[in-house]
């Protein structure tokens, strides 16, 4: 099973991600603990000197955990002839006891190198390192996160077996199923509809506001993980449905698969993109009143908050346009 | 301003052959005045120059140009600082073969955009005040040392440095061609330019322009006049 090109640069990635932080972490402690940069000590020099190249090879590292999410739902996907039961990704997830943990952490890995990335970009705009410390002790606090991601993954890979029987979305994805997914597959669809847009709204008026004026930097993130939250539960709850004509087919994973003309790709790339724009808006927003960094920073925050604007208005339009060329009728006495 | 405090410079550190060509340098350098480091072969001159024009950084210690540290900038500033606030004299001159006169003064200038009629007339502009505008198209390798030393005063001269670099200028012309580089010099420092020169060549160190020799020898400041 793990000879496959997906799973075989899915392993490298989140392993290269691994070990990449964890050499990096006796420099991170040192900069931590010793960085002064009015000191023209040598320790501080070299400190310097090595500052950018591990912020290169950081970048490099942590942005191909930006791509690890999609290929590995794409793998997952990609995999269901594989197993019997399995018609879509919540199948082959589902085909031993880490395959959702492992996408749960791939998905906060995925936020948090966005925010980590976003961090970065902004300490390299300055000229006096203004961040160094934050985005080393954050790099530090999200160690533990990126080796479970890593962990689960290898687990999630190197538990799959070929004779497993699994069950599939009708299963995992049903009012009736127990956990998180089963809530929110329950969820009534006017309520969740309300939420949805209503959250979508917030968000795309919150982060143009910020795009615009250039501030409320801290109301982009809390709607932007508001709106993935009541997006996610939407798309489970209702937009599902509508997709796949079909009042029972709860599935998000389906609607990935040719069949579907990959549509889900234009809902969860702009979804997915919008929110770590909103949540890395909100994370630089301690640091505008940083002397070096007052005009950069809102100039990121600014641009950060524009593209979370774009991202959910472009799932919202998508979303609307799924739901309008549907033929299934959801609500009673509404028809698209 | 320019304010060297600590500065050191090793080479190969940590190796067997490890060599440290400056050791503790501290000076201020008043701007708009010509300034000679003079010393032996190996004295540290040039790595102080390289350190001084941002070409290298200090293993310890710290230079600040009117009060900015800038030794410490990450390198897409120095960049921009580099070309903005110094010019080089090399003492190879460095010129690019098979290109004239004129496209050599224009390359320092052209990651800066800029209209290019504009770029090329106040390259001609430069080459013309340098006494040199009927070799203008001439191919580079074609000038004789002292042409091509004024090409690369004018190339060091495109983008209106505030500080003009010069490693060993004289080292490769003769008495004459030595005096009218000097002569140059005089009407940069006129210009209100900070000069600073490397050299153990007797003409620049004695010569009316220069208003500070620094002495150095194995890696240290031993003089200072």
């Amino acid at each position: 099973m793990l000879f496959r090109p997906a799973i075989i640069a899915l392993i490298l990635a989140s392993s290269a991600n691994v070990a990449m932080v964890l050499g990096a972490a006796p420099y991170a402690m040192d900069v931590i603990r010793h960085w002064d940069i009015r000191s023209g000590s040598e320790r501080q020099l070299r400190l310097e000197r090595r500052t950018y190249l591990m912020s290169v090879l950081l970048s490099v590292v942590l942005a191909t955990q930006l791509l690890a999410l999609l290929l590995f739902v794409f793998n997952a996907d990609k995999m269901a002839p594989v197993f019997i039961g399995a018609m879509c990704a919540a199948g082959v997830l589902n085909a031993d006891p880490y395959g959702y943990p492992a996408l749960l952490a791939q998905i906060a890995v995925f936020f948090l190198a966005a925010i980590w990335l976003a961090i970065n970009h902004v300490d390299t705009l300055a000229p006096d390192y203004p961040l160094v410390r934050v985005k080393y002790g954050l790099l530090l606090g999200m160690a533990p996160a990126l080796a479970a991601a890593c962990a689960l993954e290898l687990l999630y890979f190197l538990n799959l077996k070929a004779d497993v029987i699994t069950s599939c979305c009708s299963r995992v994805f049903a009012a009736s199923a127990k956990g998180l997914s089963g809530d929110l597959t329950a969820l009534p669809p006017v309520p969740s509809m309300i939420a949805f847009y209503g959250a979508l709204i917030a968000a795309v008026a919150a982060s143009t506001y910020t795009a615009l004026r250039r501030r409320g930097g801290y109301l982009v993130a809390v709607t932007s993980l508001a709106a993935f939250a009541a997006a996610i539960a939407g798309v489970l709850s209702f937009l599902s449905l509508y997709v796949y004509e079909h009042p029972n087919h709860h599935c998000p994973f389906c609607v990935l698969k040719s069949a579907y003309a990959f549509q889900g790709y234009w809902l969860y790339i702009p979804l997915f993109a919008a929110t770590a724009c909103g949540l890395s808006a909100g994370a630089i927003q301690p640091f505008l009143q940083t002397p070096s960094l007052r005009v950069v920073a809102l100039r990121v925050s600014s641009r950060l908050a524009g593209v979370t604007a774009a991202g959910f208005a472009v799932f919202a339009v998508v979303a609307t346009f799924l739901i309008l060329h549907s033929h299934l009728i959801l609500i009673a006495g509404v028809t698209p | 301003m320019i304010e060297l405090a600590g500065v050191r410079k090793a080479f190969n550190q940590g190796r067997p052959n490890e060599f440290w060509a400056l050791n503790g340098i501290d000076l201020n350098l008043a701007p708009q005045q010509a300034t000679v480091f003079f010393g032996p072969s190996g004295s540290g001159k040039t790595t102080l120059l390289t350190i001084v024009g941002c070409l290298a950084r200090p293993t310890a210690g710290r230079v600040r140009l009117n009060g900015q540290d800038i030794s410490g900038l990450p390198e897409r500033f120095l960049t921009g600082l580099r070309r903005r606030t110094f010019g080089f004299i090399f003492q190879q001159f460095n010129l690019v073969r098979g290109l004239s006169a004129t496209e050599n003064v224009m390359l320092p200038a052209y990651p800066l955009g800029g209209d290019w009629r504009e770029l090329k007339e106040r390259a001609e502009t430069l080459l013309d005040s340098l006494k040199l505008s009927h070799r203008r198209t001439a191919r580079v390798e074609w000038l004789s040392g002292g042409e091509q030393q004024r090409v690369a005063i004018a190339r060091a001269l495109v983008n209106d440095p505030e500080v003009l670099i010069a490693d060993e200028p004289t080292a490769n012309l003769d008495t004459a061609l030595s005096n009218e580089f000097l002569g140059i010099l005089e009407t940069l420092a006129g210009e209100g330019r900070s000069l600073l020169l490397t050299s153990h060549d007797p003409l620049v160190v004695e010569s009316s322009v220069v208003r500070r020799v620094v002495a150095l020898r194995d890696g240290r400041i031993v003089g200072d006049r």
